[in-house]
């Protein structure tokens, strides 16, 4: 762990501290007949600035409902929330944001998409382009830009979303299941080239909502486990970095966890 | 610009070819697909032409065997000869501009006035429930019901025409753009909140981009209605037009007129579809093609 993307990390780190955290927050929502239902309570989660964290749990365990307090989609009705030393919502020009269906624009070539974001916060059009442009590249999609989505196929899709996320330049990711909908061998190398996105840039916030236990493992720091709207279980992944998917499979440590949290996911 | 080039393609994984092998553009990919697209297209005019044919030739031999009440069996030729006659006396040509002039007038008004309505019904459900039962009331009404009302309050000129038409194309095009609006995938409006989306984002980045190909549809469709609503009204009373025409043939039994000028009718409407479809493709040119 002495890469120099860690020192980006501390600095990070020293300037926020907890990017994320989490005060005995609650959520309840109200049902149609009158009654209310609660999804969270008393959530306690402290997210260093540059760690990468995975949510896991079954469906309906809230883990979706976590993730939208911190992008400001729902408020807490209990407790306190804080991101960057805010509000979720004027923390919200360093969110990227990333879902399980790409979200693409059916409108918009790949490139339009990638500026979709940029566009919505104000940059303008030359600067707009380029970093466009260079994202696509990253995500070795060169040639592709003036594609409609429809030209596209899905694992295509999910790296224009991929590149319109970064093209933000985000302090913290938010992933809501962002491979789910991928066929396997397509998930595989979509989420390669994710960890190479992570792994090589200065170090980014990462909560990523997953039901994939072998994904939570192999690409995160730490696995959080939620069920019944609690925390159940909180580790320290603890493989080294750089990862590839194919050698932390082997991982001892990897089988360690995967038994550990099998028998409540 | 679209080529995806060798040394780019090894770096892709294999399992991530994208759909249909025509998508990377490949000049070897595409060259084929339009020559079958064309071959498939001379097919269909071929036939076509084949029908009109078939058609005008059913025509004549009714007309020639009388088998249906003389004064009705009129034939191609006879309307041809009126045809070229109304052409070159040039009572064609000014009822045919009396009748358009009114459409487009119409069609444009009452477009903008519905496209307007629907967006902010769409957009405000409050307002909508309370007013959904009243439109839905008056788009009930049979619309040619209401041509004496507006002869008698804007007379026989383009006024009452526009009137009567614009009654019809406002519904249409309300209904669309305010199912359009609505029509904005939650996904993309969660996505751009959390990206910053302003309302005004919102409106005109996604509901309205989402909105346009139902509201390309039904000004297609409106501008049909809009010259069924004008010729509606000149067949009940106007000064002008070839409603009014018709009506004029109709009473002095000329149905080799009254034949000629409805084929015009017709030539007009498919030439006007076919304009909309064009400016249709154009726009939404980011749609998949429909036998994608």
């Amino acid at each position: 762990m002495n890469s120099p993307t860690l020192h980006t990390n501390t600095a990070n780190a020293q300037r926020f501290g907890t990017m994320i955290s989490l005060r005995k927050s609650g959520v309840t929502f109200a049902n149609p007949e009158g009654g209310s239902r609660t999804v969270l309570h008393d959530i306690d989660l402290d997210v260093p600035a540059g760690q990468f964290v995975a949510l896991v749990g079954r469906s309906g365990c809230g883990k979706t409902t976590l993730l939208n307090m911190i992008a400001a989609l729902v408020e807490p009705s209990s407790g306190a929330i804080e991101v960057r030393g805010t509000s979720p919502r004027d923390a919200r020009p360093h969110l990227g944001f990333m879902l399980a269906r790409d979200a693409l624009l059916p409108w918009r070539t790949a490139q339009g998409n990638v500026e979709y974001g940029l566009e919505l916060r104000g940059t303008d059009r030359a600067t707009r382009r380029q970093v466009a442009r260079d994202w696509l590249g990253r995500v070795h999609l060169s040639g592709s830009e003036r594609l409609w989505p429809w030209q596209l196929s899905q694992g295509m899709r999910q790296r224009v979303a991929l590149a319109r996320t970064w093209a933000l330049d985000p302090d913290v990711l938010l992933m809501d299941e962002p491979f789910a909908a991928l066929d396997a061998r397509t998930r595989v190398s979509v989420q390669q080239e994710f960890l190479e996105l992570w792994q090589s840039g200065p170090q980014r916030t990462v909560v990523f909502v997953t039901h994939d236990l072998g994904e939570a493992i192999a690409l995160a720091d730490r696995v959080v486990l939620l069920g019944e709207g609690r925390i159940l279980d909180d580790v320290e992944v603890d493989i080294e970095r750089p990862r590839d998917l194919e050698g932390v499979a082997a991982h001892p440590r990897y089988q360690e966890l995967y038994d550990r949290f099998r028998a409540s996911i | 610009m679209s080529q995806i080039t060798a040394s780019e393609q090894s770096t892709h994984r294999q399992d991530d070819a994208p759909p249909g092998a025509d998508v990377p553009a490949s000049s070897q990919g595409r060259q084929p697909r339009r020559l079958r697209v064309s071959r498939t297209t001379l097919l269909v005019r071929a036939a076509q032409l084949v029908l009109v044919a078939v058609w005008l030739v059913a025509w004549d031999l009714t007309a020639r065997n009388q088998w249906i009440t003389p004064v009705l069996a009129k034939s191609p030729k006879q309307s041809w000869s009126y045809l070229v006659a109304a052409v070159e006396n040039g009572e064609l040509w000014s009822n045919a501009q009396a009748t358009m002039l009114a459409v487009v007038i119409a069609w444009v008004l009452a477009s903008t006035v519905g496209v307007v309505v629907g967006i902010t019904l769409g957009l405000l459900p409050t307002f909508e429930r309370i007013l959904a039962p009243f439109l839905d009331a008056a788009n009930a009404m049979p619309r040619i019901a209401l041509a004496p009302f507006f002869i008698v309050a804007f007379g026989i000129g383009v006024q009452a025409k526009v009137a009567l038409a614009s009654t019809l194309v406002f519904f249409i095009v309300l209904s669309a753009s305010r199912a359009g609006v609505r029509s904005a995938d939650a996904e993309w409006l969660r996505l751009s909140a959390v990206l910053g989306a302003k309302k005004r984002h919102l409106f005109w980045k996604v509901m309205l981009p989402v909105a346009t190909p139902a509201i390309l549809a039904s000004l297609r469709l409106g501008l049909i209605y809009a010259l069924l609503g004008v010729v509606g009204s000149e067949l009940i009373a106007a000064e002008d037009g070839l409603g009014q025409l018709i009506a004029e043939y109709s009473s002095l039994f000329r149905l080799e007129a009254v034949y000629a000028i409805l084929l015009l009718l017709a030539g007009i409407a498919v030439v006007l579809n076919q304009v909309m479809a064009a400016i249709e493709r154009r726009l939404l040119r980011w749609q998949p093609p429909a036998d994608h």
